[in-house]
Formats: structure tokens, C-alpha cells, sequence
């Protein structure tokens, strides 16, 4: 019977909290990039102007396709390359990640535009007011509080890529599990508590969805 | 800082090895679909289950596999669990294992949404004809169920071929893998991981338009 | 219509008996008290027609009647046998599915099963439910839908069919049963104006060839035509019940009067 011990993580436990802290800050810092490029790419992408529609869609089928792997790799060791210079893992990270989340809630911000009924805009232009002024007083504040769901699932998504940072050596939750696994040689207890850790974090987060999906089917109904 | 020269033929004179690395890829997705998909159909129903003693197991099992990233999943299985059980772990068999595990818990929850997008009107008909509710799932409501499920499942397909790339880093040979040793051969990683990006958002694009035309297929016979 | 069923466990043989009864029957969802205190008898061959306001009940107790819906208080009793089980628990699956043979259902949405065709859907009943063998099921399925004037629809999937035929082949479905009753829940309020007429039809031929029914509608047309009893129900209990021409005519209860003069400029 294997003797569980838990004391080298006690011991490790500040690492481990700093590690927390970056993939915070890492999830933090790529989800307010990654909507507010979503949301331009997700206007361009349906755009009526066919030159701003075309780049909008590579963009979307590059990065919502190439595995999330894939880009991080590409943004540490072949990008640098590519543009001359030398990146940190943090800010390559930071790119891969920004530009997944772009690309996939692009086609959020569409889905909860479109899912304004039409006769909200009929109502607005049949008052006077210009398109413009529809998207921002009618339409988006009412898209807005249905996107909220699914945008709170890309965040769980995103937290969960963060771990993939750690194959780059940036020093999120799983790099400093692996560190203190290499130091204390307890893969068991270090990886079960590594994985705790996401999973109190990130089964909350599909509890508070769960709930705001709720809230939104009430009011509507 | 020294010029960079491309030296694209390095992708060229390598292909063997990137080829190879590409169908480990597609090896460990047949497998770990085929094993993720009985899993799913197996873990869906007990879901769905009046009796809690059925779905508070199998819904823990969903629940843990959604709320972790699949990384810590895979370093679980090849580190920690084979000390655990006192096995050795071949990396091929615990990238299978967490793949196939992790697979089954979406598709139960695919087949569970598949099953519960049939609309009430329909069972509430088989009922009121005197249907058991084993009938009534058989002749009515899973074949209605899995049109839907279709779609979802060759979504996911392509959403595990993704996270393939993640066995990389526990050295099974896959084109990610490959890539990565190469580089380090040949201290190229700007051509080869180019390379390899460029391929697998081919594959990916193509299975992913596949399945999008299906879609459209499947929605123009329902008309 | 009357004879033998297949289902073979209840007798036939009491005409003017009540086919159906309830009997202080209560229902609640949540905080709203829907059904309060009902007491209705139907007897055989007798076509009852329940109308009354929307939120008023009606539907839910139809749904009573076959247990698609469970009293929270109160008894449902079908050809004299109680549906509850002795100790007042709520029956098994297996127990109302043996009850259910019994009682036909069509329903507002009509419900019909998109992937098999109208004989399919006709036949299934028999063949799943009362394990006929598939040929002489089919004989049955062909002939039902005859008798709604759908023969030539027999192999039509119902995404082909108007709205109109997918509620008559929904008739021919719950009449493949032989049921002791036939319960109609708003069988017409989904269908365009003029496909209402056909499906009315069918209802009023199966009426007068005696078989017993429970009508909720908004038809009046058909209330009078064909009804032997109208039930008004308002807030969950009946507040006048008579011939048509008693109800619907000349109304004893202010209520009642109220309620159809609403319906007015219909």
C-alpha cells in the first residue's frame, strides 16, 4: 500500500501559491486582451465591408484550428525568428494565448449579437436612430448579459491552457508542481494536489456558469 | 544580431521522421476515440439515471475530467498513477488512457445533451401510448437523439486530434515530438515548427470544413 | 368501437357506468394551485367538452386523467379501478404504462414520431406496446388511417404532412389502441383556421359513432354540435357543467357568461 505524504507540499506551499498567482495573471491578462481583440476581429468577421471580412475569417480559422501547443511552441521559439528579437516566455505565452481567446470569442460576439431579435433594430431605426447608435444603446447592453455564459466558459477554457505554459517554462501552478516534483520525488502527492487545485478552481467556475445560465432563462421567460 | 538564413529543405530532407511523428498522432486519436466513445456511451445513460447511486458517480467523473486541464490529467497518469497501481507506463499507454478517459467524459455529455434535446412532447406521446420508458428510448427518442450526436462527435473527434499534441511532452513520438527533436538536431525551429503549425491547421481546416458541410447536409435532409 | 381490446385486462360491458372519475382532485406547481377540488364522472360513450380560460386548468386536468400529471391529492378512477395504488403511492411506470393502453391522448402539438412514416407511427402502439406481430399491425395502422381519410398517406413522413393530417394521423395513432376514452387537449388551437375543420370532422364522426371523450377546446362550434355535456372550468374548479345548450346558451353562472362573451369576436 503506498504511504501518502503530504508534508513536502506543505512545505513547497508558497511556490505552489506563487505559481497560482501567475496563472492568474496570465489568465487575467490574455482574457482582457483576447475579448477586446474577439470583439473587434467578431465585427470585422460580420462586417458588410468584404475587404475587412476575409482577413477577419483567416484570422479565426488559424488560430481557433492550429492545436493551442502548437502556438505557444511557435510563439516562443520561431516567432522571436521571425521578427528579429528575443521574447520571454510570459510575453510569448501572452500572444499565443491572447490570440486563441480572440479568435474563439469572435464567434461569441457574433452569436450574442445575432441573437437580438431583429425587430429590436426594426424598433430602434423605426424611431430615428442610426445603426450605430442601436449596437450601443439597444442592442449590445442586451447581447451583453447573454454572452456572459458562454464568455465565462472561455475563461474556464483559458485557465485551462495556462497549464500548457508550463511546457515553456513559464512559472504557472504546473511548472512549479513539476519543480517541486523533481525536487521532492513525489509525483503522486504533487500532481494530485496540483490537480485539486484547478479543480476546486475551475468546477466553481462551471457552477457560477450553470448558475448564470439559470438567471438568464428566468429573465427571459 | 546575425541574419537568419531560411533554410526550408531541412522540413524536406527530414519528412520521414515528421511523417512518422504524424501518423503516431493519428494512432493515439483512433485509439483513444474508439476507447472514448464506448466510454461515453457506456457513462451517458447512468447520467441520466434516476437513482443517484448511478449518477453521482458518473457525474463526478464528468465533472473532474471538464474541471482539470488535460496536461495535469496526463502527468497524473504517467507519473503519479502507475506508482500508485505499481504498474510501469509505456507513454503510449498513458496518453491513450488519459485521452480515451478524458474523451469519454464529453461524449457522455454529448450523448446526455443528444438525448435531452428530443422535446418533451415526444415522450410525453410514447407514454400516453402505454410505452415502458426502455421502448420509448429505443423506438423514439435515441433515434431522434443521434442525428443530433453526430455532428458533436466528429466535433470532438477534431478536438482530440488537437490535444494530441500534449503527448509530446511526455516523449511519445508524435508530430509534435518529432518536430521537437528535430529542432534540436538542427537548430532550425523557425522552418520546422512552421512546418508542423502549417500542417496541423491543414488537417484541422479540412476535417473542420468536412464536418461543417455535413452539417449543412444533415439539416437540408430534416427540411 | 366498442368490443374487445387487445389490451384485454378491463371489461366492457357496463354502458351508462362511469368510464372515467375523479374525485376531489388537487394540483399544484410550485406555489400555484392549479386544480382545486375537481369532481368530474364521464360515462361511456358520453363526449364531455371542457372549456374555460387559459391558466384555468383544463389541460391539466385532462393530463390527470392519464397520469401525465400526478394529483397531489385527491383519486382518478378509470372503468371503476382506481389508478392510485392501494397504499395512496404514486403508480410504477409499469403500472400506468398497463393503464394508459386504455386512454388515447392527441395532443395540441400532435407529437407524432418525425422518423417513421404515418402507418409507422400508427402501428408503432400496437407492435411496441401491445407486441402485435408487424403484418397484422400494419393491417390495423391501414385500416385506422382510413377511417381518417389518410389512407393515401400511409407511407408520408410527417415533416410532408399538413398540420391538419399530422393531428388525423395522431387520432388514427391513439385510436390504434382501442381506448376505453379518448382525451383531446386543444387538438385544433395549433392549427391554421382552415385546417381546423378537417381535423373537427374526425372528431365529431368518432363521437357520434359512440366512443367516450374528453374535449378541451376553444371550438364552440363543436361544443355545441357534438358535445353531451359542457364543463366550465374557471381557477381550477368547475363552476357550471350542463348540455350545451344549458352552457352555452344560457348560462346560469355570471362567470360563465363572462367568459364567453370574451370569446366574442373570435
Amino acid at each position: 500500500m503506498y504511504e501518502f505524504d503530504f508534508a513536502p507540499l506543505v512545505r513547497y506551499w508558497q511556490p505552489l501559491m506563487r505559481g497560482l498567482g501567475v496563472t492568474f495573471q496570465l489568465a487575467g491578462i490574455c482574457l482582457a486582451a483576447g475579448l477586446t481583440l474577439g470583439l473587434a476581429v467578431g465585427l470585422m468577421r460580420y462586417s458588410r465591408r468584404r475587404p475587412l471580412q476575409w482577413p477577419a475569417a483567416a484570422f479565426i480559422e488559424l488560430f481557433r484550428n492550429a492545436p493551442v501547443l502548437v502556438q505557444l511552441v511557435w510563439f516562443y521559439y520561431a516567432f522571436p525568428i521571425l521578427i528579429g528579437t528575443t521574447m520571454s516566455a510570459f510575453t510569448a505565452a501572452v500572444l499565443a494565448l491572447s490570440l486563441n481567446t480572440a479568435a474563439f470569442s469572435a464567434e461569441l460576439f457574433r452569436g450574442g449579437i445575432q441573437s437580438i431579435s431583429k425587430g429590436q433594430w426594426e424598433a430602434g431605426r423605426a424611431l430615428g436612430m442610426t445603426e450605430a447608435t442601436v449596437m450601443r444603446r439597444i442592442v449590445l447592453p442586451q447581447a451583453v448579459k447573454r454572452m456572459i455564459p458562454p464568455l465565462t466558459n472561455r475563461a474556464i477554457e483559458l485557465t485551462k491552457m495556462t497549464a500548457l505554459a508550463s511546457t515553456i517554462a513559464v512559472p504557472e501552478l504546473l511548472y512549479q508542481g513539476r519543480a517541486i516534483n523533481a525536487v521532492t520525488f513525489r509525483p503522486i502527492e504533487t500532481y494530485t494536489v496540483v490537480a485539486l487545485i484547478y479543480l476546486v478552481l475551475l468546477w466553481a467556475g462551471t457552477l457560477v456558469v450553470d448558475f448564470l445560465e439559470r438567471r438568464l432563462r428566468e429573465a427571459d421567460a | 544580431m546575425s541574419r537568419y538564413e531560411w533554410d526550408f529543405g531541412v522540413v524536406w530532407r527530414n519528412l520521414p521522421a515528421l511523417l512518422s511523428g504524424l501518423s503516431g498522432s493519428l494512432q493515439i486519436t483512433v485509439a483513444a476515440l474508439v476507447a472514448g466513445l464506448l466510454l461515453g456511451l457506456l457513462v451517458a445513460p447512468l447520467r441520466l439515471s434516476r437513482r443517484a447511486w448511478f449518477r453521482a458517480p458518473a457525474s463526478l467523473y464528468v465533472n473532474v475530467f471538464r474541471s482539470t486541464p488535460p496536461l495535469v490529467q496526463l502527468f497524473w497518469f504517467f507519473y503519479a498513477f502507475p506508482i500508485l497501481i505499481g504498474v510501469r507506463f509505456r507513454p503510449y499507454e498513458a496518453a491513450v488512457l488519459t485521452l480515451a478517459l478524458q474523451s469519454g467524459a464529453f461524449f457522455a455529455e454529448v450523448f446526455r445533451a443528444g438525448i435531452q434535446s428530443v422535446e418533451k412532447g415526444q415522450w410525453e406521446a410514447g407514454r400516453a401510448l402505454g410505452m415502458m420508458p426502455a421502448t420509448l428510448m429505443r423506438r423514439v427518442v435515441l433515434p431522434q437523439a443521434v442525428k443530433r450526436m453526430v455532428l458533436a462527435f466528429f466535433e470532438r473527434a477534431i478536438e482530440l486530434f488537437k490535444t494530441t499534441t500534449l503527448v509530446s511532452t511526455i516523449a511519445f513520438a508524435d508530430l509534435l515530438y518529432e518536430a521537437t527533436v528535430l529542432v534540436n538536431q538542427t537548430f532550425r525551429p523557425f522552418e520546422i515548427y512552421t512546418a508542423v503549425a502549417v500542417t496541423y491547421i491543414a488537417v484541422i481546416t479540412a476535417a473542420s470544413l468536412g464536418v461543417r458541410s455535413l452539417d449543412r447536409r444533415l439539416a437540408r435532409a430534416d427540411a | 368501437m366498442i368490443g374487445p381490446s387487445p389490451g384485454g385486462s378491463l371489461p366492457r360491458d357496463r354502458a351508462g357506468s362511469a368510464v372515467v372519475r375523479l374525485e376531489k382532485v388537487h394540483k399544484r406547481f410550485g406555489d400555484l394551485h392549479v386544480l382545486r377540488g375537481i369532481d368530474l364522472e364521464v360515462v361511456a360513450g358520453e363526449t364531455v367538452v371542457i372549456i374555460g380560460a387559459s391558466g384555468s386548468g383544463k389541460s391539466t386536468l385532462l393530463r390527470c386523467i392519464n397520469y401525465l400529471e400526478v394529483p397531489d391529492a385527491g383519486r382518478v378512477f378509470l372503468d371503476g379501478r382506481p389508478v392510485a395504488t392501494r397504499d395512496g403511492g404514486v403508480p410504477s411506470e409499469r403500472e400506468l404504462s398497463h393503464l394508459r393502453r386504455h386512454v388515447g391522448m392527441v395532443f395540441q402539438q400532435f407529437n407524432l414520431f418525425p422518423h417513421m412514416t404515418a402507418v409507422q407511427n400508427v402501428m408503432e402502439g400496437p407492435r411496441s406496446v401491445l407486441r402485435m406481430a408487424q403484418e397484422e399491425a400494419r393491417e390495423l395502422a391501414l385500416r385506422q388511417l382510413e377511417k381518417v381519410g389518410l389512407l393515401d398517406k400511409a407511407d408520408q413522413y410527417p415533416s410532408r404532412l399538413s398540420g391538419g393530417q399530422q393531428q388525423r394521423v395522431a387520432i388514427a395513432r391513439a385510436l390504434a389502441m382501442e381506448p376505453l376514452v379518448m382525451l383531446f387537449d386543444e387538438a385544433t388551437s395549433a392549427l391554421d383556421p382552415e385546417l381546423v375543420g378537417e381535423v373537427l370532422l374526425v372528431m365529431r364522426d368518432l363521437s357520434q359513432a359512440g366512443m367516450t371523450m374528453v374535449v378541451v377546446t376553444h371550438e364552440m362550434g363543436f361544443a355545441s354540435a357534438a358535445a353531451d355535456r359542457v364543463v366550465f372550468i374557471h381557477e381550477g374548479q368547475i363552476h357550471e357543467q350542463g348540455t350545451p345548450d344549458e352552457v352555452l346558451r344560457d348560462p346560469r353562472q355570471e362567470r360563465t357568461r363572462a367568459f364567453l362573451r370574451g370569446l366574442e369576436h373570435i
